[in-house]
């Protein structure tokens, strides 16, 4: 499985399971979103993801994505949800999710329309965070300051 | 004092050792000593060449007050040379101190082998990575310019061999059409003329296909307007353009898009049964995002992409991933279709900014 998705295989798949337990609800809400978010902001995130990944890398995070598209498509049909910025935004952040940090700031631009209603998509970009990031980030939790 | 000097001198990270005027060891540290190969105390009294043989060592002189330079000490690139006459390159710097018996110089030296060799393979591998993304260039232009010269090829061919074959069966129709005086007779021919017909003008259409667009002049937004301008007297789809692209496209983007262009367009014809089609161009990343959004019936991915021939669409994913870009193609019974596709103006995948600028 790694072979298929890469370096990132457990979020993936992680990421692809989160998906059938969406609400028809949260696809609304996911798909406003999607249209709502900047088209060249998102083509400039794809072009850097394009340009960062590297044969197989790109086979990998193309292979996340056609896989969350499709599962995205199956769960929005059969709730009879057919608007296809649903599965296209899933498509974007299954990349996201497979390219982690290699994309920086590219990564909360693929997946932000996913994160309001997929809280786990930020703690996942979070838990690849440099070690003196992480740090930070547990010394603020244990101030009880927000991540 | 000098027991904290004596106490840095030695535990320092690199090799030091401190000189007189006339260039001989006073004093080495072991990272010194284990650096040339010599035992304890080997090096006191060494001249300084024995260390860099055949090369102008430099001392400086007195440090004077405000003398930041003569503080801040000299860097130079020399080769070491150890007991064992193993040479290496050597990072020195050189700083002169005051001591009782006068001026002398602690030299720091750094064994730079590793790092001379890191940036070796590193350059060799920005060049290589370099020449492998001009060969890839090169390959795609070169493919784009023999895929256009074919096209052309071929639209000469059927101008001067089809129609014309098809232009003279024509005029054996007319011919037979004086021959002939049952009015059935006539029926019959006039349906084959009409046939005959609507296959010349497709034909026609596919010539124009076929030709190699002018880019040169307006650029593709101006090429597809004919497109467009067709499809609206043809069928009936009105259009808006949206040229935004700012970037400069090599000839080879342009090709890409055009013709990727004319996929989107003539999939709006066949099979969208739109009413208006939008086509946005915008400058993105170094290349051009290009947009086509038509408000037709639109269709299911899940089940049309499991059938064949959807070649027009496979070819626009195709082209944009040789070209080193991405696409999208997106629709739902009802919502039309949206087909997305970045193009970069030089197609170098694989490559992040930060190292293309260190390449540059």
């Amino acid at each position: 499985m790694r072979q298929i998705f890469g370096p990132q295989t457990e979020h993936v798949l992680a990421f692809l399971a989160d998906l059938w337990l969406l609400s028809p609800e949260q696809m609304t809400t996911v798909t406003a979103a999607w249209k709502q978010a900047s088209e060249l902001e998102r083509a400039e995130a794809w072009a850097e993801l394009r340009r960062i990944a590297s044969g197989e890398d790109w086979d990998q995070i193309l292979a996340a994505a056609s896989v969350a598209r499709r599962q995205a498509m199956d769960a929005a049909y059969l709730l009879h949800q057919v608007e296809w910025e649903f599965w296209a935004a899933a498509w974007d952040a299954a990349a996201a999710v497979a390219a982690q940090e290699r994309i920086g700031s590219g990564y909360y631009v693929l997946a932000r329309p996913l994160m309001t209603v997929m809280p786990s998509l930020s703690e996942t970009h979070a838990d690849a965070r440099v070690p003196a990031q992480r740090e930070r980030a547990r010394a603020a939790e244990k101030r009880g300051e927000r991540r | 004092m000098k027991s904290r000097f004596l106490q840095l001198f030695e535990r320092y990270p690199d090799a030091m050792v401190i000189v007189d005027r006339a260039g001989q060891i006073h004093q080495a540290n072991g990272r010194a000593e284990a650096l040339f190969g010599y035992g304890h105390d080997k090096l006191r009294g060494e001249s300084v060449q024995t260390l860099f043989p055949g090369q102008s060592v430099t001392l400086s002189g007195s440090p004077g007050p405000g003398d930041v330079a003569g503080h801040a000490g000299q860097h130079l690139d020399l080769v070491g040379s150890s007991s064992d006459l193993r040479q290496f390159p050597a990072d020195v710097n050189v700083i002169p101190i005051q001591t009782e018996r006068g001026t002398a110089s602690v030299m720091s030296i750094r064994d730079i082998t590793e790092a001379q060799r890191a940036q070796f393979v590193l350059d060799l591998g920005l060049n290589f990575e370099q020449a492998a993304g001009r060969d890839r260039q090169d390959l795609l232009d070169h493919l784009i310019r023999a895929q256009e010269e074919e096209r052309g090829r071929i639209a000469a061919d059927i101008h001067d061999d089809t129609i014309q074959m098809l232009a003279a069966a024509n005029l054996r129709i007319q011919q037979l059409r004086n021959a002939l005086s049952a009015p059935d007779e006539h029926d019959i021919l006039d349906r084959l003329q009409r046939t005959l017909s609507v296959a010349m003008s497709h034909l026609r259409q596919l010539i124009f296909n076929l030709k190699p667009p002018n880019l040169e002049h307006g650029g593709v937004a101006t090429a597809l307007a004919g497109l467009l301008d067709d499809m609206k007297s043809d069928v009936g789809v009105s259009y808006q353009v949206d040229d935004r692209c700012t970037a400069r496209l090599g000839h080879a983007a342009k090709v890409i898009i055009y013709r990727s262009a004319s996929e989107a367009l003539a999939n709006v014809r066949k099979h969208a049964r739109a009413r208006n089609v939008h086509v946005k161009f915008l400058a993105a990343a170094g290349g051009c995002l290009v947009r086509v959004v038509d408000d037709g019936v639109g269709y299911n991915p899940a089940e049309v992409e499991q059938r064949p021939g959807h070649a027009g669409l496979t070819l626009i994913r195709e082209r944009a991933e040789i070209a080193g870009g991405w696409s999208r193609i997106e629709s739902a019974p009802g919502s039309g279709t949206t087909v997305e596709f970045w193009i970069p103006n030089h197609g170098l995948p694989g490559q992040s900014k930060a190292r293309r600028d260190r390449v540059a």
